[in-house]
């Protein structure tokens, strides 16, 4: 579904990607983790237009992204997350939602609002201003409702359990979990949390200082001494 | 739903019969009326940029300036009924707002900056193109608005009829866009456009058709004005006061809501013209300028949000 081919983003003198390559299947979910400032979330933002790559493809089903401007991204069916929530400020919850509805791909057309509304446990907060009136758990769940809400067939999460209680966490496994079960939805997933990953992922990508360093299954990842080292120090590999 | 009619059918009537009705028989009372609606119509085609585009212009002459004399030229050069030439007024200030398309990438004051700039270009391509305006000596002898029903051309009644139409038929437009769903998405953008581009918003697409729509609105007022008082010259199509004084009618009066610059025009031009300019016949301007200072420090949403608090507490 989503594949890149040797994608580099310069900014300046530093090399934000490397010819970074990878793919995400239909109904596959793909971890992407790394250490800080490896470019996960630069990679996110080629994904989705708002960087543009130095060099490199990007094909989306039988599309080549190339300079596609991000609307159009959304509209063939790329939905994103932001790691620090971005709510429609001035509007509802339900209203951010309808936003997205009306503009976004629309290719889920059995998903009401209120049904995303439910799933994401945001039914009883929808007249709330998303601005100012929901708390960091909600905040996180409306950055997941407003993407399916354009009816994605590629998610990209960005950190969405970052800084949150284990109970918040819990509810973000079963939500992403039901998720992908429901609509089949090809998950890109940004996390730390490494047994959240490989709990969560069919699959794990490793990008440290721009590059793909271990792509495979959790279990063979996570095994890989250039994994280790990048995480912890080549004393322990 | 039906105090919503209730409020228009109290309006219209208000507008359309006892305005006539009560001041009809005063030449400088219904003057004054009209002037305000004037300005009423380009606050409220500022506020549509400013509150649902999210774009503050300094430009607004240019807009008003192009449909006066686009107006004015075809009426008196190649006989266009006075109607259709208002129309086309509209549409070549809608065309002038294309040529500013690329200052949409600017943000802020820069957008600010730059549409100023395009006014005083107009204001120049104006008083320099003589072989058309006739320069600073400017057009005189404008063909003068049509009757309506039976007060003649001209007339202040005819006039006032004539504007206060075109300011409803604004805030028709106004208060459609406001609650369609690509209102929602012009509120969204002006503090997250990102959030908004990610899913599937045309942002660009949006704030353009938001300064196209305010730039025709804008320049059939100015195409009004044009035919009210039957002269032009441009330092007063293009000049600053076009810019000024709607910006300071629709912060008065709220230009975050629909009615706000409408009401702010009124209250603004009216009170300053009926009571301050009495008091202090010479620098009643200050006076204005201190309320609207006061106004914005202890009520920044302006005149009419605060009446709507005002009035909801004391229904509490």
């Amino acid at each position: 579904m989503l594949k890149l081919e040797d994608v580099s983003v310069r900014f300046g003198g530093l090399v934000a990607l490397n010819n970074v390559s990878l793919s995400v299947g239909t109904n596959e979910i793909v971890g992407l983790v790394g250490p800080n400032g490896a470019g996960k979330t630069t990679l996110f933002n080629v994904i989705s237009g708002l960087v543009k790559p130095t060099s490199g493809r990007i094909l989306f089903d039988t599309h080549d992204l190339g300079s596609m401007p991000v609307y159009r991204r959304a509209r063939l069916g790329i939905g994103r997350t932001f790691q620090i929530p971005q709510p429609m400020h001035e509007l509802t919850v339900r209203e951010n939602l309808v936003v997205a509805q009306r503009f976004g791909a629309g290719k889920l057309d059995s998903v009401k609002i209120d049904e995303i509304l439910e799933i994401t446990g945001l039914d009883d907060k929808s007249e709330r201003d998303a601005s100012s009136e929901l708390s960091l758990t909600e905040l996180k769940s409306l950055e997941v409702a407003k993407a399916l809400a354009t009816a994605p067939s590629l998610l990209l999460l960005d950190e969405v359990l970052a800084g949150l209680e284990s109970v918040g966490k819990r509810h973000f496994m079963t939500l992403l979990k039901s998720l992908h079960e429901r609509f089949s939805l090809g998950i890109l997933i940004i996390e730390h949390d490494l047994e959240t990953i490989a709990s969560l992922c069919h699959r794990v990508v490793v990008l440290n200082f721009g590059e793909v360093i271990a792509d495979g299954t959790p279990e063979n990842v996570f095994r890989d001494p250039e994994v280790i080292r990048s995480y912890t120090g080549a004393e322990h590999a | 739903m039906k105090v919503m009619l209730l409020r228009w059918a109290v309006v219209v009537l208000l507008a359309y019969f006892f305005v006539p009705w009560l001041f009809g028989a005063n030449a400088y009372l219904m003057s004054l009326i009209v002037a305000s609606l004037v300005i009423g119509g380009v606050a409220l085609a500022w506020a549509l940029l400013g509150n649902l585009g999210g774009m503050i212009s300094f430009g607004h002459s240019a807009f008003f300036g192009v449909g006066a004399y686009v107006s004015a030229l075809l009426a008196i050069n190649a006989d266009f009924p006075i109607w259709l030439a208002m129309v086309c007024g509209g549409i070549g200030a809608l065309l002038v707002s294309v040529l500013m398309l690329p200052t949409l990438r600017l943000k802020g004051p820069y957008f600010a900056i730059a549409i100023l700039a395009y006014a005083q270009i107009f204001r120049i391509i104006a008083t320099e193109w003589r072989s058309l305006t006739n320069g600073v000596a400017g057009l005189s002898s404008i063909p003068s608005l049509p009757a309506v029903l039976w007060w003649e051309s001209g007339s202040k009644i005819s006039s006032y009829l004539i504007v206060v139409t075109l300011v409803f038929a604004f805030i028709l437009v106004y208060r459609w866009v406001a609650n369609s769903h690509y209102g929602l998405a012009l509120r969204a953008m002006h503090e997250s456009e990102d959030a908004t581009r990610v899913v599937g918003v045309n942002s660009t697409l949006l704030k353009a058709a938001m300064l196209l729509l305010s730039a025709c609105m804008t320049g059939m007022i100015g195409a009004f004005n044009a035919h009210y008082i039957n002269f032009l010259e441009p330092d007063y199509a293009f000049g600053g006061v076009w810019i000024v004084i709607p910006i300071v009618a629709a912060i008065f009066g709220g230009y975050r809501t629909i009615w706000g610059p409408l009401v702010g025009a009124v209250v603004v031009y009216l009170v300053d013209q009926l009571l301050f300019k009495n008091i202090f016949p010479s620098g009643h301007q200050i006076i204005l300028g201190i309320i609207l200072v006061v106004m914005i420090l202890f009520s920044p949403g302006g005149l009419l949000p605060l009446l709507t608090v005002r009035t909801r507490k004391r229904t509490c």
